[in-house]
């Protein structure tokens, strides 16, 4: 590959990120709004989560402790923004190997232990609570859904995201996986474990604030906590953007020359819809316990991924 | 120190100024609930008056939190827990602290357990008068908190910083406070 | 009532029984209370009766089954003032003795426990007794530590 190549991959990955951490906080700062109006109070302005980030940026002293809580925050937010680079947005994927269904699997769990990594470091006990519940809840999670992923990945015979995309946006919204009854299961399946994934109600227990003071944020000021929600707002963006490109075609409906611009804006518009819908599930229900939450995961939403994943199975021997 | 932006220069000057606008707009406290204060945030929290269109949040630790607010009297014992936590805040850290108690030992003003004056050990940026302050108060309080910052007049962290020997000199003595004879006196 | 009728004296005060004991019968009193069904332990408090040189305990007990309140006053002399610990009886009396004796001063013979219990770092007279001149010891302490003027020639 050319230098010149190289640069515009670059500057692309670049604006990649940019945009994925602009999209995630303008959307948090949206369901604060929302959450507000579902409590019937004004609210905050829609912008209010670049006020906050650009304040922790620029606060004047820092606390650290030590050089591994240092470099656990790095590993989060370059593990997430990996995470966001080999996701196909709007059907355009920057980084692509074979097999990349199973690598972002294994990407989104580095964040959870960069995470843990830095709380354990921080050496404050509710913080260490907190990573204790957080892992609990990423294994509660993983399993429905890799249960769906690996549905998904029998049907269309494939473990590339690339594939999978391209086989959904043959015939636009009618060929999305969504639309075939035994994905309709497993979509309901994923949605719940996107909840858990963004840390939303109900299944907020790792970061629980009135109880365990934020769980392994606990120890996070100035610097590091803005940092932190820079890494939230990607997270925000590459989870419902891997469910986006799973279920509902990556949000591909246009093919020709300047198609990738309708793209963006119906992934936009995707994903935005998801964070709607787990922010109003987040809006009307308290949090679950973290065994109630693990076993939730665990008994009623691996039962529904198994059994789409056996109803596909029967349609692909067929 | 600076960057360039379009084809100007932004001086360290402006930067600060940026930092002002954004720290005023964003004000996460920290309520240290003593005495009966604690009672008037829920209403400030809640759909009635709603504190976070004016992007104030309440957190859950003081490493996060920009504002510490004080509810009412402080006693020895709890004076030592109130500093540890605002010496655990980042600065730029304000304090805000309720009612008369903080002001002069309102009710308590004989007490022989309760700190008349808050000022004498850590320095407070507004006070809200009133036995208690109404929830309008407390949006007052921080509306002018705001007006304070934008002015550079909200620094008493960096008068902590300046005084920290007097400060500490302060709380000494009321930590260890000893008399000659004194069981006789009293 | 039916308390009175227990111990053989005291009287009738706003609906309640009012028995007056000396210390040493204190220990039966309650025993024989507790038994006859006072199974409650209200409180213990204290009072200082400075002009008569007295320190007056009272313990508060209530019955579920008679719906009534008993208070048992025990008068002791305010020097030296000393008392058996009843913590065997009820569990609970040993954290009021606790606090009785932060804030008057008494001594409960029996319980170990008598470390500091509210006061941060008191090392002066007990606070609640009445000969304690609040004002003055306000006066010495918090009034006497000075404001942290700025010097508003250097400025910040």
């Amino acid at each position: 590959m050319d230098v010149m190549g190289i640069a515009i991959k670059v500057a692309l990955l670049t604006a990649y990120a940019v945009i994925g951490t602009c999209v995630g906080l303008l959307f948090m700062g949206i369901g604060r709004k929302i959450i507000a109006r579902v409590h019937n109070r004004v609210g905050p302005p829609f912008y209010q989560n670049f006020i906050d980030v650009a304040k922790l940026l620029s606060k004047k002293t820092n606390i650290s402790h030590g050089w591994i809580f240092d470099l656990a925050l790095l590993f989060s937010i370059s593990g997430i923004l990996l995470t966001l680079l080999f996701l196909p947005i709007g059907g355009v994927q920057l980084l692509s190997m074979e097999g990349d269904a199973f690598l972002v699997l294994y990407l989104l769990a580095i964040p959870a232990l960069g995470f843990a990594l830095g709380a354990g470091a921080s050496g404050n006990p509710n913080a260490g609570v907190g990573v204790m519940r957080a892992l609990v809840m990423m294994l509660s999670y993983e399993l429905p859904f890799i249960i769906t992923l690996i549905a998904l990945m029998i049907y269309y015979d494939t473990t590339s995201l690339a594939t999978i995309v391209r086989m959904q946006s043959i015939n636009g919204v009618k060929s999305w996986a969504i639309t075939m009854p035994p994905f309709m299961l497993a979509a309901f399946a994923a949605d719940m474990a996107l909840q858990g994934m963004l840390m939303e109600q109900p299944f907020d227990i790792p970061v629980a604030p009135h109880e365990i003071a934020s769980g392994p944020m606990v120890e996070f000021g100035g610097k590091y906590l803005g940092s932190l929600m820079l890494y939230k707002a990607i997270a925000l963006v590459a989870e419902t953007t891997l469910f986006v490109d799973l279920f509902l075609g990556g949000g591909v409906v246009a093919h020709g020359n300047f198609a990738f611009v309708i793209n963006f804006i119906v992934w936009l518009a995707l994903i935005f819809l998801l964070f709607i819908l787990s922010i109003l599930i987040a809006a009307s229900f308290p949090r679950f316990r973290i065994e109630q939450a693990f076993g939730f995961y665990w008994k009623y939403e691996a039962i529904i991924a198994a059994i789409s994943l056996i109803w596909v199975y029967i349609l692909v021997i067929k | 120190m600076g960057l360039y932006i379009g084809d100007k220069m932004m001086k360290y000057e402006e930067w600060s100024k940026l930092a002002i606008k954004v720290s005023k707009a964003s004000l996460w406290m920290l309520h240290f609930c003593t005495g009966c204060g604690a009672i008037e945030m829920p209403p400030v929290m809640t759909s009635r008056y709603d504190m976070e269109r004016f992007g104030i949040a309440p957190m859950a630790t003081p490493r996060q939190a920009d504002v510490l607010l004080i509810t009412g009297y402080l006693t020895v014992k709890t004076l030592r827990r109130v500093i540890q936590v605002y010496e655990q805040m980042q600065s730029p850290k304000y304090v805000i602290a309720f009612g008369s108690c903080t002001i002069n030992g309102g009710m308590y003003w004989d007490s022989y357990n309760t700190i008349k004056h808050l000022e004498k050990y850590i320095p407070v940026d507004v006070y809200i008068t009133g036995c208690m302050p109404r929830p309008e108060g407390i949006i007052n309080a921080f509306i002018k908190l705001m007006e304070l910052i934008d002015e550079g007049k909200a620094r008493g962290w960096e008068k902590y910083q300046k005084y920290y020997d007097k400060y500490k000199e302060n709380q000494r003595r009321v930590f260890n406070f000893e008399i000659e004879g004194e069981n006789e006196e009293y | 009532m039916k308390s009175i009728e227990l111990i053989g004296k005291g009287k009738e005060m706003h609906g309640r029984a009012y028995i007056e004991v000396m210390p040493d019968e204190l220990e039966n009193a309650i025993k024989k209370l507790k038994e006859n069904g006072f199974n409650h332990f209200v409180m213990l408090s204290c009072i200082d009766w400075l002009e008569e040189e007295k320190f007056e305990l009272v313990y508060h007990l209530w019955s579920y089954e008679v719906k009534e309140h008993v208070m048992l006053s025990v008068r002791m002399n305010r020097n030296n003032a000393s008392m058996p610990s009843m913590s065997h009886l009820f569990p609970q009396i040993e954290t009021y003795e606790r606090e009785i004796h932060e804030m008057y001063g008494i001594e409960f013979d029996g319980n170990n426990r008598l470390t500091p219990f509210l006061l941060e770092n008191w090392h002066h007279a007990p606070p609640m007794r009445k000969d304690f001149d609040s004002e003055k010891f306000v006066g010495k302490l918090y009034e006497s530590i000075p404001f942290i003027e700025e010097d508003e020639n250097e400025g910040i």
